[in-house]
């Protein structure tokens, strides 16, 4: 369903930005990109989170074959379509490509060279070792330098800092959404939200946080098909949270990039005041984030191990067994590659797993509902 | 106390089948192509099971499966159709352990608990046609042969021709590139099945499939899939009496658990 309230607000807040001279840098959504170096520089990150559409993805196929990840065709049919349905991306001015897949370099390319984004580049490694930490602060440097040639201005550590800080305070209020009693759905609307806008939004998640808190109903406890979605994200437009929830499924745990891993990347308050190079708290952060999907080698264990440790944690402490739906989009190795080893090791401990491979194609709805209101009957 | 008589309705892509039961014994069924059309073709075959055997609407308990089961608006409740031939197997064979389904649009493998007779896992095909009736069809159609005599065509054959691709619409043109080659039918006919029994039996793997195994859905009632399916698998599977009803009897045993709980 289309977030047409969400998708115009954020169309003014940008038109905003936009007339107040700031500069819209646009990046495919995937962990490690620094963002507080952007808004550090007085720019404004737009996240690509718009996708699950079939006729974006026919829309892009001028520009990549079918046989590309739905997600990425999604975002250059958001730039190709005749009538545009999201003016506001024509407000982006730079596009970021980063090499979190094939697919991110593919459509960042793309962008910059058909759609006349100037494009900044920011590579980095798949290991933690401590070259890879070293090579990922060198591109921090670079980028920086490059965001500095635009602005023709300094960024001084100290504003990088106190940015920081305020997107590691935001994180952590929007942790306390993933503790709420409350239909995955609204979850799900929220960390969208907050990711969309970032901090800028902070005392309005605090009121919707506090509005919540003081209603008593519990869907946790009393919805009797609790699931982790695992996997890739749900993006803004797709149907299938509506299908879910149809199933009788609620979703307890977004551990996709929007959720979890988009919220647990904080510092603690000792780290911060023990790093006063912002670009090495940057550096630490990458370090820090083992659990994403931009990781090797362990990453997918981390997972099968974190994951584990939640289904048990929730048995203890409601009663429910809960499953796990490990949303692949069609085409995205880096989820459909690790799906059998991934559903096996899980299942060995005992946590039943629905592998969800799928596009953005309307004419599958009925058969993905099949799908999951099977593995809903299962569980 | 009255006996519970309950009403299993799968609407499929392509059938559309109905089974009356009277406390876990099948009473009567009905079966008539989907049509467009679908939602009337499962009102009439409930009205003419009702009429019937003298029965009104209050008397059943009416619960739907299949592709079209949130359609039917007369049901009590509505089950998918993987719970329901997990479920309907076991009417013909208790000892159940597997199932295979080859519908019209599409092919599913269910593993069914020891312990429970409930579904542990399962796997279906993706919105490609390949390994489904479908593809039978499309077959059929480009050897110019019924659709019927297609399985006992492939039975003849000693030297079954190779099919690499399994997309339906390659492995179309590769069938006329061999007719044309001058490739005997019945081979040819048997290069398919082998064909949709290796790309079957490699989904149904994946969720470790184990004896007894049974086939159901329409494409069961092709001889020559079950022997291919058994080859590639083997070890033997079965077919119920009635494949095509299999989620229809599933569909009306759960509603009669339903009920009982
Ligand atoms: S969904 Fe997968 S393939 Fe597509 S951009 Fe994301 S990681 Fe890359």
């Amino acid at each position: 369903m289309d977030n047409i309230e969400l998708l115009e607000s954020y169309n003014s807040y940008l038109q905003e930005q936009k007339a107040n001279g700031k500069k819209i840098i646009a990046y495919l959504t995937h962990d490690n990109v620094p963002i507080e170096l952007f808004e550090a520089a007085g720019f404004v990150p737009l996240p690509l989170i718009f996708a699950g559409k079939d006729e974006l993805m026919d829309a892009s196929h001028s520009y990549l074959p079918p046989s590309t990840c739905s997600y990425a065709q999604s975002c250059i049919g958001y730039f190709s379509s005749t009538p545009r349905t999201h003016e506001f991306l024509d407000l982006a001015d730079y596009i970021l490509l980063s090499n979190h897949c094939v697919s991110n370099i593919c459509v960042s390319e793309i962008l910059s060279n058909n759609f006349n984004r100037k494009r900044l580049d920011f590579y980095v490694s798949y290991t933690r070792n401590s070259n890879a930490l070293k090579y990922y602060k060198l591109e921090l440097k670079h980028l920086q330098k490059e965001i500095e040639g635009i602005t023709k201005e300094r960024i001084p550590d100290h504003r990088i800092k106190e940015e920081i800080i305020r997107h590691n305070n935001f994180k952590t209020i929007v942790e306390q959404v993933s503790k709420l009693n409350i239909p995955g759905s609204e979850k799900l609307d929220i960390y969208q939200k907050a990711i969309l806008y970032g901090p800028a939004i902070q005392a309005e998640i605090e009121e919707i946080i506090s509005s919540y808190k003081s209603n008593t109903k519990n869907t946790n406890s009393t919805h009797p098909k609790n699931v982790i979605f695992t996997g890739c994200s749900i993006f803004i437009n797709d149907y299938l949270m509506d299908l879910i929830e149809d199933a009788g499924g609620n979703i307890v745990l977004f551990d996709t990039w929007i959720g979890r891993n988009y919220y647990s990347q904080t510092f603690s308050e000792e780290v911060i005041a023990s790093l006063n190079d912002p670009i090495d708290l940057l550096t630490k952060r990458f370090e820090n984030n083992v659990y994403g999907d931009h990781c090797v080698p362990d990453s997918l264990d981390n997972k099968i191990v974190f994951l584990e440790n939640y289904v048990n944690e929730y048995h203890k402490k409601y009663g429910d067994k809960i499953g796990v739906i490990n949303h692949i989009i069609k085409f995205c190795d880096h989820f459909s590659l690790f799906q059998s080893y991934f559903k096996e090791k899980l299942q060995e401990r005992g946590v039943q797993v629905l592998n969800l491979e799928r596009d953005y194609s309307r004419s599958i709805k009925g058969q993905l509902s099949t799908r999951i209101e099977a593995f809903m009957e299962m569980i | 106390m009255s006996e519970l008589k309950c009403i299993g309705i799968d609407i499929g892509s392509l059938a559309t089948k109905i089974v009356l039961m009277s406390n876990g014994d099948m009473v009567d069924w009905r079966l008539n192509r989907s049509t467009y059309d679908f939602k009337r073709v499962g009102r009439d075959l409930f009205d003419d099971i009702l009429t019937k055997n003298n029965l009104s609407r209050s008397e059943v308990y009416v619960m739907s499966t299949g592709y079209g089961r949130n359609t039917i608006d007369f049901a009590d409740d509505r089950i998918t159709e993987i719970s329901a031939h997990a479920r309907g197997v076991q009417f013909f064979y208790p000892e159940a352990r597997s199932v295979i389904d080859i519908g019209g649009q599409d092919s599913k493998a269910i593993l069914i608990s020891r312990k429970n007779g409930n579904v542990i896992d399962f796997q279906m095909n993706d919105k490609c046609a390949a390994g489904t009736g479908r593809f039978l069809e499309v077959m059929a159609h480009a050897l110019e042969i019924p659709i019927d005599e297609i399985g006992s065509l492939a039975l003849e054959s000693n030297k079954p021709a190779s099919i690499s691709s399994t997309c339906t619409v390659f492995a179309e043109s590769e069938v006329i590139s061999l007719f044309a080659q001058g490739s005997l039918k019945k081979d040819i006919a048997a290069g398919i099945h082998k064909s949709i029994a290796k790309r079957v039996a490699s989904m149904a793997k994946r969720i470790g499939v184990e004896p007894l195994l049974v086939f159901t859905g329409g494409v069961a009632k092709n001889i020559a899939v079950k022997k291919y399916l058994e080859k590639e698998l083997d070890f033997e599977i079965f077919q119920p009496e009635y494949p095509q009803l299999t989620g229809a009897i599933g569909a009306a045993l759960i509603a009669k658990d339903k009920n009982a709980n």
